[in-house]
């Protein structure tokens, strides 16, 4: 098991590296260079001479590789620069606002898994049924509302015509707990519709295929009690394609909760991101892209770490 | 049709190696499919290959087609070394030598109707054309005991036994001098397996063709066969006459298969099954990697692996036991 | 069933078609220019002139919805299609070729997707600055590995099929293996993932837009369109109504579509009508076990008739089925596939799959409390309580007959705590497991399934088959999977149970008659559905009184004959039998009597029977 662990963190690390590398090289070496890009912002040409004095603030008159030596011995030592815009340091901009995001993204996480595991393991053993086509049926209208168009309905329905909730903002949890979650629902439940009706689906289909497979009738022959039997021998097997899934949407979700932040006015790491491309501010950019998507491999570390839990064969595999 | 001297296809010293699939860092240690197998087929003969899972016998066959490259090694077809072939050259050497498969629902195409696919080798290797092609592919469905008019079904239309006449058929399209058939018979019912057994003994007397068919039932492999190789582990274990081996089985391994395999004529318990099971291809035993579950293993058996050769006796039969001398006919 | 489909596809297909038509027509429609503003009538509501009314410069919404569709349908169609044509390509390459290729698409199509979608697209938009081609390009570098990866998978699968070698060992060029075998039987999976991916692209489109970073204004985009009216929110809270309408809409007929378009190329997926399990289907009500035949025995089987839905209405799978079954008596049940014996087996445990529905017959048993029940008329909490005490059974596969999550040790207990043990299962468990042959019990009852070989794994369901002394054990093809010398040791294990449980009953079922000659008493030979032939062991293989027994044996490769003798034809299908006997047609027998008339199964000696008219010639 700590093999396992130790090969896959292994795997993990050597991805994060081939995604900054490939985020450095993307931002160096495509056509355009970045100083002239910002410095032109309206149109206008920029002036000759400050270009070269931003390139050389910048760096960017150096080498490739030897910016890239200290963009890398940089981001080791937790350094991803200063901004561009206001000379504010990156690292401390993203450790303020990440929590925030993590905090949005693993609520709805939590209450996806609540409402649609349930609901998915109730349809599928009731296929066919009444509640099983109700179920079905919003699950396909849930996944086919973009997650911006709930936000904002939410907001326009909620906040605006019923007065029930406010139409967005943060309070840090210190300051007013019960505010802080109160906040923190809205652009959850938002996430929710989406990703709740996604994890359904996959548990429906799962425990619909887990419960065609012979161990089940095996444990049938014993006579193990119905109960039993979905509880050892149906939603434990069908949970291992729900990780996969929730995992995958999760890390999507991580980038993709710009548009709720946007709309409720969190302000998590992709508010902050959109800011950044507007202004067109690179290594702020940079560094946003680099911490999300290490996020991303994290997560997938841990998915492979909790199938090794729950299936005996990947952990002996 | 070139007759160089020597048997029509020979493998010598074949090895075959598996990786299994790690991750982007990980590389298992490779799991030998095949361990040093010398065999050789001669024209217009029929050889058995029998085995339990995981002896290596369908990946002989494929290697032998080059449909898998030999990680050691080399195939020699009609005195033509396989691997020196240009992939042109090696194609157009595809036309003589052919494959039917165990699985009869997965060997052909499901969305092309089986005309299309018995005319795919004619056109292929430029046999034939046009109406020649459908000529050829009605004659050839007629040959196998199949209606002419089935050319333009589907392959989903057909039961398990007619879709293995189809695919002797697909097989016999290019006119090949040799036809690897990996367990044809084992996906079928008793009552069809018979039938499919005679189609091939009956073209096989008709065009001469060099049969290489592969099995773990070693009651049909006797009907059908002039010669058996027996294989355990990557390894063969015991060759010769199919009649010899029948009626004298030398090997231990070979005695034990032969034991264990129901019969209607021997009743009872012919002698105490096997023990144990045939261990993991990935961590195969020391030496004779027969000797964790032979009768007559000795310490000497751990030590070395068993070199395959002429038995005492019997020119004709090859044998791979240190005590090769104990079990002579 | 393809037929339904297709017609289920009909309904979001002709509403995709209009969208799309709408799309493309929107120049000839009469429809206001959806650019031109009329600040004097900003956010006035609908009228005659402007239906959906005006927006926050006065332009009309209708109109900017149409166009708006234009937009978003052309540039989520442009990146689909690319991102299908270059995913696709490196997928099938990757997969084909696998080594160096593989690595390279692989490995990118990975790093790719470890960027989450909409951050991809950003640091696009970051580089090339927003706008409509900036846009199809980054959608489609952000779809192109999801084809690639659909691609790349399905072509391995493919690949290792054994029509794809074939067309190589034909001697096939790769590029007419490709593209003849190759990408056809690959198309389906990749058309709805290409469904799937317009869809996507509308939203990642859309929502770009509402950022403010997609299309640029004032082109109309249903994005755009939602953040202006958001603006204006509380002036004219319809205005946001209709651009959220028309996304939703046109994303919802399209996931509609590529679930039917799933559903129609993937017909396993299709779980409607499937009874959820825990209704057991007793089509027989319960009714007074009625006159108890002579000697009921264990088991006594009359009359089990069993049916299938079919395209031809409800067909016959079993027929008019009887046999007895004395204690310590083995019997077993022979016959091909589609002989109807594993059924026959299966319905004496109740565990028939649903759509298989029993229509008439009995099966009596007598449990351990000497009560005879019918067991085709019991309610499943009574049949519960029967299986894995009184009634036990073992499965053909034992590595899918075991739940791969859980340790051996719980599965066999499992047989013991469903029946109310409680006390020292663990020990029970450990001697059962030695009992059946396990080399070390207590490391066996800690390990998992796939630590064991495929031999122990069936010594395990044996074990917990056998754990509460069952009156009745059932074996379906228990050695079918395994190898030779493994199914002798397992012989031997089922014979020595026979021994050690004197009263314990077996039926087992095979299609080897060879198997049988060594552990049955008595044998049953099912051919279509029937049984054919019944019989003391030794007799049926000295002295067949079926042709199709006769003909099964002499098709047994064992004979010294040069030529194995065949039977003629096929086993026919269940909705095209026979009027006659359903034998005759492949019977060298067969008279002009045996195709008019169905032969009854009569008792030529005592405890024998054969349904065949001619039997008497046999002797």
């Amino acid at each position: 098991m700590l093999a396992f662990a130790a090969r896959r963190l292994l795997v993990s690390l050597g991805l994060v590296w081939v995604v900054a590398s490939l985020v450095f090289l993307v931002i160096h070496l495509i056509p355009g260079d970045p100083a002239e890009l910002l410095l032109s912002q309206g149109g206008i040409a920029p002036d000759p001479a400050a270009v070269e004095e931003l390139r050389e603030r910048l760096g960017l008159n150096l080498p490739l590789w030897t910016q890239y030596v200290t963009y890398m011995t940089g981001l080791l030592r937790g350094d991803f620069g200063l901004s561009l815009q206001d000379e504010h340091p990156i690292g401390e901009e993203i450790a303020l606002r990440l929590p925030r995001t993590l905090e949005l993204v693993g609520a709805a996480g939590v209450i996806s898994l609540i409402v649609g595991v349930p609901l998915g393991v109730a349809a599928a053993l009731r296929a066919g049924g009444t509640l099983d086509r109700v179920l079905s049926a919003c699950a396909g209208l849930a996944l086919s509302i973009p997650v911006f168009v709930v936000g904002t309905l939410a907001v326009l329905v909620l906040a605006q015509e019923l007065r029930l909730v406010s139409a967005g903002g943060y309070v840090p949890f210190a300051r007013d707990p019960g505010r802080h979650l109160a906040l923190l629902l809205m652009p959850a439940c938002t996430i929710v519709v989406g990703l709740g009706a996604v994890v359904f689906r996959v548990m429906r289909s799962s425990v619909l295929e887990v419960l065609e497979r012979d161990h089940v009738r095996a444990a049938q022959a014993r006579g193990a009690a119905p109960g039993a039997i979905i509880r050892r021998h149906v939603v434990r097997n069908a949970l291992t394609p729900v990780v996969t899934v929730v995992a995958l949407h999760l890390g999507s979700l991580l980038g993709g909760t710009v548009l709720v932040e946007f709309v409720f006015n969190w302000p998590g790491l992709s508010g902050y991101l959109v800011r950044s491309v507007e202004a067109r501010d690179y290594p702020e950019v940079m560094g946003i892209v680099l911490v999300i998507s290490s996020l991303f491999v994290l997560l997938n570390f841990l998915v492979d770490l909790l199938y090794a839990v729950i299936d005996p064969r990947v952990r002996h595999g | 049709m070139s007759a160089a001297p020597g048997p029509l296809v020979r493998g010598e010293g074949l090895t075959r190696a598996f990786h299994r699939r790690g991750g982007l860092f990980h590389r298992g240690a490779p799991v030998m499919a095949l361990r040093g197998v010398d065999i050789a087929v001669n024209r217009g003969e029929a050889v058995g290959v029998v085995g339990e899972s995981g002896c290596g016998k369908s990946t002989l066959g494929r290697v032998l087609l080059r449909l898998m490259p030999p990680t050691g090694g080399r195939v020699l077809f009609d005195g033509e070394d396989l691997a020196q072939q240009p992939a042109a050259h090696l194609r157009a050497l595809r036309r003589r030598m052919q494959m039917v498969f165990q699985d009869p629902f997965g060997s052909l195409d499901p969305r092309r109707t089986v005309g299309a696919q018995i005319a795919d080798g004619m056109q292929i290797h430029g046999l034939a054309h046009g109406s020649g092609a459908r000529d050829a592919v009605a004659a050839l469905l007629k040959q196998v005991g199949l209606d002419p008019d089935h050319a333009r079904r589907l392959p989903h239309e057909f039961s398990g036994g007619q879709r293995q006449r189809i695919a002797v058929a697909r097989a016999l399209s290019t006119r090949p001098d040799f036809i690897v058939a990996d367990e044809p018979v084992s996906a079928l019912d008793v009552s069809i397996q018979a039938q499919v057994v005679n189609l091939l003994a009956d073209l096989r007397a008709e065009l001469g063709l060099a049969l290489l068919f592969i099995s773990h039932d070693l009651h049909v492999v006797r009907h059908l066969c002039d010669r058996v190789v027996v294989m355990y582990l990557g390894r063969v274990m015991e060759e010769g006459p199919a009649r010899d081996i029948f009626r004298a089985p030398a090997h231990p391994y070979t005695r034990a298969l032969l034991a264990a395999t129901p019969s209607l004529r021997h009743r009872g318990t012919a002698g105490a099954p096997l023990a144990g099971e045939v261990p993991s291809i990935a961590n195969p035993p020391s030496g004779c990697v027969f000797r964790t579950r032979c009768t007559m293993a000795q310490p000497a058996c751990a030590e070395a692996v068993p070199p395959i050769e002429p038995m005492p006796g019997a020119a004709d039969r090859r044998i791979a036991c240190l005590r090769a001398a104990e079990l002579s006919p | 069933m393809r037929r339904l489909s297709i017609r289920a596809l009909a309904a979001p297909g002709i509403l995709a078609a209009i969208i799309v038509l709408a799309a493309i027509a929107a120049p000839l429609l009469p429809l206001t220019d959806p650019v031109r503003q009329d600040v004097a009538n900003r956010l006035t509501g609908p009228s005659f002139t402007h239906w959906l009314g005006q927006d926050e410069y006065g332009r009309d919404v209708l109109s900017r919805i149409v166009w708006g569709a234009r937009v978003s349908l052309s540039v989520a169609f442009a990146a689909a299609a690319m991102a299908a044509a270059g995913g696709t390509l490196l997928g099938i390459l990757g997969g084909y070729f696998r080594g160096v290729v593989e690595l390279v698409t692989v490995r990118v199509a990975e790093v790719v997707l470890c960027f989450p979608p909409l951050l991809l697209a950003l640091l696009v938009v970051t580089l090339m600055g927003p706008g409509a081609g900036t846009l199809v390009f980054s959608l489609a570098i952000l779809f192109a590995p999801g084809f690639a990866r659909v691609a790349y998978a399905e072509t391995l699968s493919a690949r290792s099929l054994d029509y794809v070698t074939a067309q190589e060992a034909l001697g096939a060029r790769t590029r007419r293996i490709l593209a003849r075998t190759l990408l056809p039987n690959i198309a389906p999976p990749l058309l709805v993932q290409f469904s799937l991916t317009v869809a996507s692209a509308m939203v990642l489109e859309s929502g770009l837009s509402f950022l403010g970073l997609g299309v640029v204004p004032p082109s109309p985009s249903w994005g755009l369109m939602i953040r202006g009216a958001r603006a204006s929110m509380e002036q004219a809270p319809l205005l946001l109504f209709w651009p959220c309408l028309a996304l939703t809409g046109t994303v919802l007929v399209l996931n509609l579509l590529c679930d039917r378009l799933r559903d129609l190329l993937d017909p396993r997926g299709k779980a409607a009508g499937r009874p959820g399990f825990l209704r057991r289907l007793v089509a027989l009500p319960a009714a007074p076990v009625g006159a108890l035949p002579a000697a009921p025995g264990l088991l006594t089987v009359e009359g089990l008739t069993l049916e299938i839905p079919s395209r031809a209405g409800q067909v016959q799978v079993v027929r008019d089925v009887g046999f007895s079954l004395a204690p310590g008596e083995t019997l077993a049940i022979v016959g091909e596939s589609g002989s109807g014996k594993t059924l026959t087996g299966l319905a004496v445990m109740g565990l028939l799959p649903s759509a298989v529905k029993p229509v008439a017959g009995r099966i009596l048993f007598t449990g351990r409390d000497g009560q005879v029940r019918d067991l085709l008329r019991m309610p499943e909490t009574d049949m519960r309580a029967l299986r894995g005490r009184d009634l036990a059974m073992i499965f053909q596969d034992p590595s899918s007959s075991l739940n791969p999550l859980l340790r051996i040790g719980a599965q066999v207990g499992e047989s013991l705590r469903a029946h109310g043990v409680t006390q020292g299962v663990k020990a029970r468990v450990v001697a059962l497991l030695r009992q059946v042959g396990l080399p070390d019990p207590e490391r066996a009852a800690d390990a998992y399934p796939h630590e064991v070989s495929g031999g122990q794994r069936q010594r395990v369901m044996i074990a917990a088959a056998i754990a509460n002394h069952p009156r009745l054990l059932l074996a379906d093809e228990p050695t079918t999977a395994l190898d030779v010398t493994v199914q002798a040791q397992i012989l031997g294990l089922l014979a020595e149970l026979r021994r050690a449980e004197g009263a314990m009953g077996m039926v087992f079922v095979t299609h080897n008659l060879a198997v049988v000659s060594d552990i049955a008493d008595r044998v049953l030979v099912m051919y279509a559905g029937e049984v054919v032939e019944e019989a003391p062991v030794t007799d049926i293989f000295a002295a067949p009184r079926h042709p199709y027994t006769a003909a099964l044996i002499a098709s047994m490769p064992e004979g010294e004959a040069e030529r194995l003798s065949a039977i003629p034809g096929a086993v026919p299908q269940p909705w095209a039998m026979p009027t006659g006997c359903r034998f005759a047609p492949r019977c060298v027998m067969a008279a002009e009597a045996c195709r008019t008339a169905a032969p009854a199964l009569v008792e030529i000696a005592s405890g024998r029977h054969s349904r065949c008219l001619r039997w008497e010639e046999m002797a």
